[in-house]
């Protein structure tokens, strides 16, 4: 499983500010942190940044690069600022991300080609978020057509299904499931990506390892080539790197509906049990889900 | 070959609740399927509506919904006893609209002693409604609680931010909790979880998934029902499987299109009509969809709405 950190933000309350006032220092730490936490890539996410965004991504780029050579995300929906990041960047940078709304295509897309980047796909149609698996597949080949024609391989995009909050319909948090089963079928070759933090948004924050972690294992099962993901939560990052296959068995077992005998597990354990069966939809969240 | 009609079967029920205490003591919940499959399940008990009485004299209320009430406005009891004796209600509920902060902001005494004297006067169950004021209701649903002994009221609304203290309150004088949460499925048993780890019996829960009228996003309300119900009746989610409680009047009168004189749109039709039809189908709407408790105000509304009722369990 290669890992995006998701951790340098522009919605951080304390990485925001820094990135506006051009702070270097506690922008390096993360970086730092991140890099010492293990992840593959770090994500940076300037959000749209429509005024400085040009700006603020190269600042960015070369501030993380004097601490760390891992490779970069370069998350902003900005195409100047895509395009000034790139300029800057010392590897093959990660385009995150270029939808088929036709400005993304039209502009995004040759910045990739022209800067050799890899892109993560976005399934985000032009009538908006796609409604289930079958949406989903339609957007892949849609979109994986449209990269082609430019020039980009399959090898170079990361398709993104986009997860969605436990809260909301559940329907969309199996569909991910199903899509990664389906994914190397449509599209060969093609890699794969998720905003992992996206299923337990608006959920208690100090609960919400739990389902990034057991969202984390039940869509590795399915396929899933990478995560964007918080590099803050050990756990998480020693469950992507194969060092918990007691859990992740734990979890297998619960996802196929075995009979688990609940008495002989310890109460982290029963909570891996709990989350499976939210975002199985075998039952429905609420913030006390792990207790009741 | 026989056309065979694929049914679904059900593996959850909805609990049956008591409302009230004594011989007029009223029965709902119980379902085993959606409502009105009874081709699926049973539906041993239809749902009810409760007339509004409101503890403070209405204002700018739509000609036609004061005119069933003529000369009992300014007496909650009166009121009460008009609705049992004329229109027939089955439950009565009581808005504590003088206690809100904003308005007259009665205090918790005036209120628990009008409260005292609705009950005293009528026989069918009552159930209290307050403001939703997480301080004021606090203060007001408790006194209410401790004012009336002698038999089971409902408390309503208990919400997440006010739940401890009203419901710790209402246990220990074994009244039944209405449990309001707005328009959120994971919310609403989120406060039912929380309840029952507060010790309230799941037999003292209905819960108020909060509602709005046609014209106001009601189709979003009759699917958090309807997702309420899927989940109670088969996915067993005990948390959900309560009856369902709806404040339906008071979102249907308070809008524009049920309060607006005829001559101001003439295109829209009689006023009167209107706001009756508007709160009728509002309620029957939200029935459909699991409703068990329809708080409703005009008679005609209420007859409408029971003889549909009565049409579907018919059939």
């Amino acid at each position: 499983m290669i890992l995006v950190g998701e951790n340098i933000n522009i919605m951080s309350q304390t990485l925001g500010p820094a990135m506006k006032e051009r702070q270097a220092a506690p922008i390096r730490k993360m970086a730092q942190d991140e890099d010492t936490a293990g992840v593959d890539y770090l994500d940076l996410n300037i959000g749209p940044a429509r005024k400085t965004g040009a700006e603020l991504m190269p600042w960015l780029v070369q501030t993380v690069q004097e601490v760390s050579s891992r490779p970069l995300s370069l998350d902003t929906t900005n195409p100047d600022a895509t395009e000034a990041g790139l300029k800057v960047c010392k590897g093959r940078a990660l385009v995150n991300s270029v939808s088929l709304q036709p400005e993304r295509l039209e502009k995004i897309l040759p910045l990739v080609k022209k800067f050799n980047s890899e892109v993560i796909g976005l399934l985000w149609g032009v009538d908006g978020m796609p409604r289930d698996v079958n949406e989903r597949c339609m957007l892949t080949v849609d979109l994986v057509y449209k990269f082609n024609e430019m020039g980009i391989p399959n090898e170079d995009i990361w398709i993104d299904p986009i997860a969605t909050p436990v809260t909301g319909e559940i329907s969309q948090v199996k569909a991910c499931l199903e899509f990664f089963q389906m994914l190397p079928e449509i599209a060969p070759g093609c890699k794969s990506i998720v905003g992992l933090s996206n299923v337990s948004n608006g959920t208690p924050s100090h609960l919400r390892p739990w389902l990034n972690r057991t969202y984390l294992v039940m869509l590795e099962r399915s396929g899933l080539y990478s995560a964007i993901a918080d590099a803050t939560d050990p756990e998480l990052i020693a469950i992507a790197r194969g060092l918990k296959p007691g859990t992740v068995s734990l979890i297998h077992k619960a996802m196929d509906g075995a009979d688990i005998d609940t008495a002989s597990l310890s109460p982290d354990e029963i909570k891996y049990v709990k989350t499976v069966r939210v975002l199985m939809g075998e039952a429905l969240y609420s913030h006390a889900w792990l207790e009741s | 070959m026989a056309l065979e009609l694929p049914k679904l079967t059900y593996s959850g029920k909805i609990k049956e609740i008591t409302l009230g205490s004594g011989d007029t003591a009223i029965k709902v919940g119980g379902e085993t399927s959606y409502p009105f499959f009874t081709f699926e399940g049973t539906m041993p008990n239809l749902p009810r509506i409760a007339m509004e009485v409101y503890d403070s004299t209405p204002q700018d209320w739509a000609p036609a919904a004061l005119e069933p009430f003529n000369g009992v406005i300014s007496d909650p009891l009166a009121w009460a006893q008009k609705c049992v004796a004329d229109y027939g209600a089955e439950m009565i509920c009581l808005q504590l609209s003088s206690t809100d902060p904003n308005g007259a902001n009665a205090d918790a005494e005036t209120a628990a002693a009008t409260v005292k004297k609705v009950s005293d006067g009528i026989k069918v169950p009552l159930i209290v409604w307050g403001t939703a004021n997480h301080e004021k209701d606090t203060d007001v649903l408790r006194r209410v609680c401790e004012a009336v002994q002698d038999r089971k009221l409902v408390i309503g609304p208990v919400e997440e931010g006010d739940y401890k203290k009203i419901a710790a309150v209402a246990l220990g004088y074994g009244h039944t909790i209405a449990a309001s949460s707005p328009i959120d499925i994971n919310l609403a048993k989120q406060l039912n979880i929380l309840l029952s780890n507060l010790g309230v019996p799941d037999n003292q829960v209905v819960l108020d998934p909060t509602v709005s009228s046609i014209g106001y996003g009601i189709e979003y309300c009759y699917s958090v029902i309807e997702r309420i119900r899927m989940a109670a009746l088969t996915q067993q989610d005990e948390k959900l499987a309560a009856p369902i409680i709806m404040n339906v009047a008071r979102e249907t009168w308070k809008s524009k299109e049920a309060k607006m004189a005829t001559e101001l749109d003439p295109k829209l039709g009689d006023s009167r009509k209107r706001g009756i039809l508007l709160e009728a189908m509002s309620a029957w709407a939200l029935l459909l969809a699991g409703g068990d408790v329809a708080v409703m105000r005009h008679p005609e509304a209420i007859k409408l709405v029971k003889s549909m009722i009565t049409d579907m369990s018919q059939s």
